[in-house]
């Protein structure tokens, strides 16, 4: 673990009062900062600037403000054994530009909105975008699309509208109001904004989130489990994260993309099972990054969502849930077959989640669909028929040109 | 596990250098020039005041923003728990 050195030099300060520590995170998923600070018993008051409205380039920056609010040292990400001690406290500060400006202020949505429609400029839809991004919150994730995608819309080149636009999808795709392919579109303009600017560390970070293995600098949430523990070991409960870090989030990176040790055979070769065209199980496909270069490899995600409309739910007396992949000529899985464990419960209504990486082929091009399929048992009802059914999947990995 | 990275930046260190708050090439004329290059955005500089945009507090979602802590000495932390 890894916490910056004046932490621990300005304790003493923070103590005494006489230097107020702060913190803004760079986080899709602020809940997981939330654990993260209990877990190093660091209580800081937090901001959360998830859409970067900051215009942060990297992390981490340390800064330091003196009583006007005006910056007087700047931290980058390799010196943060640097001099914020008793030194900085000690210290007077000329006022500098726009100290004493009034706190702001919550601004009002609705009129917003309605400026941004009456003039359907970028400016006024960026405006109402930054603010509803803010203070409307994932509930109010649909406007914030709405807005971002005029701005696209206007100014394609606008790498930060894309990186907003992308954040609002995300965080629509983890609520209950998630629509069809919200993630893949995040994912997308993710891509976009890094087009727009290869160097931007936030929005690269993101997208590696999610990404394959190879292109990951880190595991980003491996401390999560270790966090939990050293809380309960403490005789506290962690702090609960709404959206649960997995798969990609977890995956160690590699340096070469590996395929299975040895051939699995398929588990459905002529199709005979009985198909889930969608009554039962819903399933949304998503490729990261969206367009590869020939060669390179995507990580793709499934996710599997009971229909509860149709009171859908997994049986689970049975056989583990598998998810078979078969690569055109020349592409590559690293796992043909993936077994999803089932839980213990006979039945249940989890969303599961199954990531693969595949590799396009040297020569691909254009816009390929892979072929793949789920085998799983469902329920239709309470006190239904269970049945074994095959879900058939479309993956669609678009080649850069 | 590494929460606070500090590795593997291949950017400067000096934040207003960054490309992020440069108006160089900027077309005002151009409406498809009013793109992020083109907008100055939060400046991070010494010796200017730090951007006082609201940001809803991890605690509870209340509005608020480094403005708040007038008055005192600030050690501000921007980062990231991945």
């Amino acid at each position: 673990m890894h916490v910056p050195g004046w932490h621990e030099a300005t304790a003493a300060l923070q103590d005494a009062g006489e230097v107020q520590m702060l913190g803004i995170i760079q986080e899709q998923h602020p809940d997981r900062a939330r654990l993260f600070m209990q877990w190093k018993e660091m209580g800081w008051p937090i901001l959360v600037d998830s859409y970067n409205l900051l215009e942060v380039p990297y992390v981490p920056i340390t800064v330091a403000l003196d009583e006007a609010g005006v910056v007087t040292k700047l931290l980058g990400p390799l010196q943060d054994e640097g001099p914020l001690g008793s030194d900085f406290v000690a210290e007077t500060f000329p006022a500098g530009e726009g100290a004493g400006a009034s706190p702001p202020v919550v601004p009002d949505l609705e009129s917003l909105a309605q400026t941004a429609r009456a003039e359907s400029s970028p400016e006024s839809w960026r405006a109402f975008g930054d603010a509803v991004a803010v203070w409307g919150g994932p509930d109010r994730a649909t406007d914030a699309i709405e807005a971002f995608e005029e701005v696209v819309r206007a100014t394609p080149d606008d790498g930060l509208a894309h990186f907003r636009l992308g954040v609002a999808y995300r965080m629509r795709y983890d609520s209950e109001g998630r629509r069809d392919a919200d993630f893949q579109k995040a994912v997308a303009h993710w891509g976009t904004a890094l087009e727009i600017d290869p160097n931007q560390y936030i929005w690269r970070r993101r997208i590696q989130q999610y990404g394959p293995r190879l292109d990951k600098p880190y595991p980003f949430y491996d401390w999560v489990p270790t966090a939990r523990e050293e809380i309960a070991a403490r005789g506290d409960v962690p702090s609960p994260l709404v959206v649960e870090p997995r798969g990609s989030e977890f995956a160690e990176p590699v340096e070469a993309f590996a395929t299975a040790d040895r051939p699995v055979a398929e588990p459905d070769p002529l199709g005979r099972v009985l198909r889930d065209d969608g009554e039962f199980i819903a399933v949304e496909t998503t490729a990261v990054p969206s367009a590869v270069p020939p060669g390179e490899v995507a990580r793709v995600h499934f996710t599997f969502r009971p229909i509860v409309e149709q009171l859908a739910h997994w049986n689970n007396e049975a056989d583990d849930m598998v998810v078979w992949v078969d690569p055109p000529e020349g592409w590559d899985v690293d796992s043909p077959m993936t077994v999803y464990s089932v839980p213990p419960e006979m039945v249940s209504q989890e969303t599961r989640s199954v990531e693969v990486e595949i590799r396009a082929a040297p020569s691909a091009e254009g816009d390929v669909t892979i072929p793949a399929y789920a085998l799983y048992y469902v329920c239709e009802d309470i006190n239904g028929v269970c049945m074994y059914r095959r879900h058939d999947l479309d993956v669609e990995v678009s080649i850069e040109r | 596990m590494k929460p606070i990275r500090s590795s593997l930046v291949a950017v400067t260190v000096l934040v207003a250098s960054s490309g992020c708050t440069s108006t160089d090439g900027a077309d005002a004329g151009d409406p498809s020039a009013s793109s992020r290059a083109a907008r100055p955005g939060p400046v991070f500089e010494v010796g200017a005041a730090f951007p006082t945009l609201a940001l809803p507090a991890l605690e509870d979602g209340r509005p608020s923003s480094v403005a708040d802590y007038r008055g005192k000495k600030v050690i501000l932390h921007v980062f990231a728990s991945w």
